[in-house]
């Protein structure tokens, strides 16, 4: 067993299990901080299948920012006593079968599909400069229209956010 | 010792070995030293020891209070900008081979950004006193 | 193409408008114009392309053909109608009209992104262009609870579907190696993998998600209800009906030669559709909420369109989107000037203003597909897609069955108007303009039943 299957079980023992604490930990600040913890682990997989623009990205903006607007949103509500109502039996029920179900499916679709296994070395589409490349030859076009709706946000922002002047 | 001969090529995950060797050092070390003074320390636990600690003035109620949605907007707003800047990293890098069609491209993106900026500005989003 | 740049440089306009022109007024003239400008555009393109030219964008991300030019034509025109009857209601939502016409504008750039992709890519940019703004458009009102409640439900589920959305595509990739959906036509039967499989069926869930189909449905009474009555006539028509050209255009161009493997899945989905849009509508007492239960309903019936993998089936969801359309924004344009929502609201109105009852009942006739309205063409044309093909004769039954239910509650609708007495309050005057775009409006539900050719041959 290399440095590489060490870290990639490493990374994956982390993941599973933060994001575990994110949905089973009681205090949503709690939830959070474990949610930060994912973000990392993932980030740690990209770098280890040579993405690394991405693991940059994914900690600049999702761990950094987005997790910030996370706690943002917590402290709005004023989560403070365990306000968390409690849950219909049959629904809880309803809701572990389907979700079964879904795992079994995706289970089946994967066992029997062949991945080819990556070769940690030879892979460098996920360098910054070939994405680069890719980006802004092929898939310019989705990355123009995305300005769009970082606009439709700004003013979603704007009027959902900003008081209203006189009403 | 293979992998260190790998981690001095920069395209591949090994280049990342030493910021994750960096990275256990310092989480080690702080786990480190909070655990030893944890278990060396002398241990007097008295009432007035247990509360949290407040500049010692006595902590008045909780710190889970509902706050202006200012700070979100901005949040929110400060999200939208940053992933702008995201993407000039992937075209710094290949500024030169782009060319013409890729600036062009860029131009019209960082456009967009500068008009919602505009209309931010103008529409006071960001105005701290309303 | 042209018309995805100008529905954008427009939305910015009118962002800008707000900052400049205060009468709020001003404002909504200004886009109507503006609409007009676009719908001009949009004929620019349909005239300059030839009958049975096909024309790719940006290394195949967009493939435009002729019927994805005169949908978008079509929508843009049904958007004017739209931003002409409920000018005056937007303006009374709040204070950032302007806003709420960019955010439309940004709308129809998502459907037109929709009507063209060739890249899954594309799709899903476009959904969530789609999506983003009608979550703000839901909570404008922010004096209204329910509004932001709306806003807020609707943004959740919407977030969910399009991660599910995205899992799909991920797992076609991962099947097929290409976002290209032209190239996804290789999935043959025998060779079908059970991951490409998975995201097919992760796919349908999403889209059936965004045209609210049953059981994906839960969300829709309650945002329709909460929403703006304005946004919710919006939301309800055009984007439910681009949301299912996008649909068909995945599931007939990439997965067409595999439909017997989905089919009976999205068969149940249509019946259940059906079954719950129709009944549950039967018992609602808000007529409000009552079109948002009928709204799934119709949905169960363009979903006949997808179903049916044939050249009918295109035609059908022309017009059906069309006819569907047209006849909704209408009623919604009534229903937004009564002052009570619920039935009773509509007591007496055949004796206080004729002529708006007589529109009203135009309308709920076409909604309920009864002969020479545009949506008993429309239902005519989705049934006969699924006739022709063959497969599905019991569902085309039980859709006969539950459109003969439908006409229960849209005959509530009108019975109150003309054989119940009470006093049906309006909210505001119905102008002497209010009455001529109503009246366009009726004309043109009964010109698409009596000659559907005028919008099939094209």
């Amino acid at each position: 067993m290399g440095i590489y299957e060490i870290s990639f079980w490493f990374l994956t023992v982390m993941a599973l299990s933060c994001a575990l604490g994110v949905i089973l930990s009681r205090n949503p600040v709690n939830s959070v901080l474990f949610l930060i913890a994912t973000f990392f682990a993932i980030s740690g997989h990209y770098i280890l299948l040579n993405a690394q623009f991405l693991a940059i990205v994914n900690i600049i903006v999702y761990a950094g920012a987005i997790m910030v607007l996370f706690l943002f949103v917590i402290m709005l509500m004023n989560l403070n006593a365990d306000t968390e109502p409690q849950k219909n039996r049959l629904v809880q029920i309803a809701g572990a079968i389907s979700g079964g179900t879904l795992l079994l499916v995706i289970l089946a679709a994967l066992r029997t599909s062949t991945i080819t296994s990556l070769d940690q070395t030879s892979t460098d589409i996920g360098l910054i400069k070939n994405l680069g490349k890719t980006l802004f030859t092929q898939f310019v076009l989705p990355f123009e229209i995305s300005s769009v709706l970082f606009l439709s946000a700004m003013i979603g922002a704007v009027v959902i956010g900003k008081k209203e002047q006189t009403v | 010792m293979n992998f260190l001969l790998l981690a001095a090529n920069q395209q591949t995950p090994f280049s990342y070995l030493p910021v994750a060797i960096q990275l256990l050092v310092g989480i080690g070390f702080v786990v480190l030293t909070i655990g030893a003074s944890q278990f060396l320390g002398p241990k007097r636990s008295t009432a007035d020891k247990l509360i949290n600690f407040e500049s010692g003035i006595p902590s008045v109620g909780n710190a889970r209070q509902p706050m202006a949605i200012k700070y979100f907007l901005v949040a929110i707003l400060f999200v939208l900008f940053d992933v702008e800047v995201i993407f000039f990293y992937p075209y710094a890098v290949n500024f030169k081979e782009l060319g013409q069609e890729g600036f062009w491209a860029v131009i019209m993106f960082v456009a967009f950004f500068l008009s919602g900026f505009i209309y931010i500005v103008k529409k006071g989003a960001l105005d701290w006193e309303d | 193409m042209k018309a995805i740049i100008a529905a954008t440089v427009l939305g910015v306009i009118l962002m800008f408008a707000g900052l400049f022109v205060k009468e709020k007024k001003s404002v909504a003239s200004l886009a109507v114009f503006l609409l007009f400008v676009l719908l001009g555009v949009n004929i620019w393109d349909l005239v300059t392309t030839a009958p049975n030219e096909t024309l790719s964008f940006f290394n195949n991300m967009l493939r435009v053909d002729r019927y994805a030019l005169w949908f978008n034509t079509l929508m843009t025109g049904c958007t004017l109608l739209y931003a002409l009857l409920v000018s005056k209601e937007i303006q009374r939502v709040g204070s950032h009209v302007a806003e709420y016409f960019a955010l439309i504008c940004f709308i129809l750039c998502g459907v037109y992104m929709l009507s063209t992709y060739n890249n899954v890519l594309i799709l899903f940019i476009g959904i969530e262009i789609l999506s983003i703004p009608q979550y703000i458009l839901a909570g404008s009102d922010k004096r209204n609870l329910k509004s932001s409640e709306a806003s807020l439900k609707y943004f959740l589920m919407g977030a969910f579907s399009t991660g599910i959305l995205l899992m799909g595509i991920t797992l076609l990739y991962g099947a097929t190696g290409t976002f290209n959906i032209i190239q996804y036509t290789f999935l043959q039967s025998d060779m079908l993998s059970p991951m490409a499989l998975a995201g097919i069926l992760f796919l349908m869930v999403a889209f059936a998600f965004k045209v609210s189909a049953a059981p994906m449905h839960m969300w829709t009474p309650d945002v329709y209800d909460g929403a703006p009555t304005p946004f919710t006539a919006f939301m309800a028509t055009i984007v439910k009906a681009s949301a299912f050209v996008a649909f068909m255009r995945l599931f007939s161009v990439s997965f067409g030669a595999i439909s017997s493997d989905w089919m009976m899945v999205l068969a149940i989905i249509t019946a259940a559709t059906l079954f719950v849009g129709n009944i549950t509508a039967v018992f609602q007492q808000s007529v409000k909420r009552m079109l948002a239960y009928s709204s799934i309903a119709q949905a169960g019936f363009m979903l006949f369109a997808v179903l049916a993998v044939n050249a009918t089936a295109w035609q059908g969801m022309m017009i059906y989107a069309v006819a569907y359309s047209v006849a909704t924004i209408g009623m919604f344009a009534v229903l937004m000037k009564m002052k009570d929502y619920t039935y009773d609201g509509f007591n007496g109105l055949a004796k206080k203003d004729p002529m708006l009852a007589a529109f009203t009942t135009v309308f709920l006739l076409s909604l309920a597909g009864i002969p020479l309205t545009g949506g008993f063409m429309a239902k005519y044309f989705v049934l006969l897609a699924a006739v022709e093909q063959g497969k599905m004769m019991w569902l085309v039954i039980f859709a006969l069955f539950m459109a003969a239910v439908s006409a229960y509650y849209y005959f509530r609708v009108i019975m109150a108007m003309y054989f119940k007495q009470g006093n049906a309050e309006l909210n505001t005057e119905v102008s002497a303009t209010d009455r001529f775009l109503l009246a366009i409006t009726v004309l043109l539900v009964i010109v698409l039943g009596a000659a559907p050719n005028l919008i099939l041959n094209i």
